[in-house]
């Protein structure tokens, strides 16, 4: 199962600092990044791909965010 | 947070100048009024890199045309100035003698620091920087159609070899962003 990394509530740029330190120490494998807001997602998944992973998944849930991000 | 929540009322200085103003009263600044934001950046730009000491600022309610900035200037060099602009292709579509208080952008930075990170915040822009390596990390605020670009030019470079946001973007989220980098670059230095 995949981690999860929930920066719902967070403002920013919190959210992308958590995620970048998470990815820092996790070569590669999938993760989940649970973000709350359209601002999120997107500083999110322009912070991942700057360093080398990929978009997966991108899943709304009512408010909810579902992020999924990879890296081979 | 509004666009221009970060521009408060203060009153122009009033120095003694070699010009009067309608009412007989010196005035010694001017300022430029421009088509569009684009045009402020572009002419702030040429005029600060032939030494011209000038400031972009808020307009008077009252002036009607233009953008939402324009350029304030030493009256004194109003001819050098326009020959200067004119040759950069940058012409304004006005020039007024400052005989209101501008609206004036204020001292505007917010300075967060996360840790590993810093995030400098000026106007509605933020620009965040992690500490050890320089790095831009995140780029974010605005609602200006080049925020984006302007995010993907800047993330994952060291800020000493980022383009300016000033080269970039040509909103007011733009030269918010380029403050920004300025004083990110002053909090390094220091």
């Amino acid at each position: 199962m995949e981690k999860k990394i929930d920066v719902r509530g967070l403002s920013c740029p919190q959210p992308v600092l958590v995620v970048l330190q998470e990815i820092k120490t996790t070569d590669k494998g999938r993760l989940i990044v649970l973000v709350d807001n359209e601002t999120a997602k997107e500083n999110v998944i322009r912070a991942i791909e700057s360093q080398g992973w990929r978009v997966g998944e991108v899943k709304w849930e009512g408010l909810d965010c579902q992020i999924t991000i990879e890296k081979d | 947070m509004g666009l221009f929540d970060f521009i408060r009322l203060k009153p122009a200085k009033k120095v003694a100048g070699n010009k009067g103003d309608k009412k007989g009263n010196k005035v010694d600044r001017g300022f430029l009024v421009f088509e569009n934001t684009s045009e402020v950046i572009r002419a702030e730009k040429v005029l600060k890199s032939e030494g011209w000491e000038v400031r972009v600022m808020g307009p008077p309610p009252e002036i009607q045309t233009g953008c939402d900035l324009v350029i304030e200037f030493p009256l004194i060099e109003e001819l050098k100035i326009l020959s200067t602009l004119q040759k950069a292709g940058v012409s304004p579509i006005k020039v007024v003698p400052v005989e209101h208080p501008l609206l004036q952008p204020v001292e505007l930075f917010q300075l967060k620091d996360f840790g590993q990170y810093l995030m400098v915040r000026a106007a509605n822009m933020k620009l965040t920087v992690e500490k050890e390596s320089l790095k831009i990390v995140n780029v974010s605020g605005g609602g200006c159609p080049d925020v984006p670009y302007l995010a993907q030019e800047l993330i994952n470079k060291p800020l000493k070899e980022a383009p300016q946001p000033r080269d970039l973007g040509f909103t007011l989220c733009g030269y918010a962003l380029q403050l920004a980098y300025e004083e990110m670059q002053r909090q390094f230095k220091a």
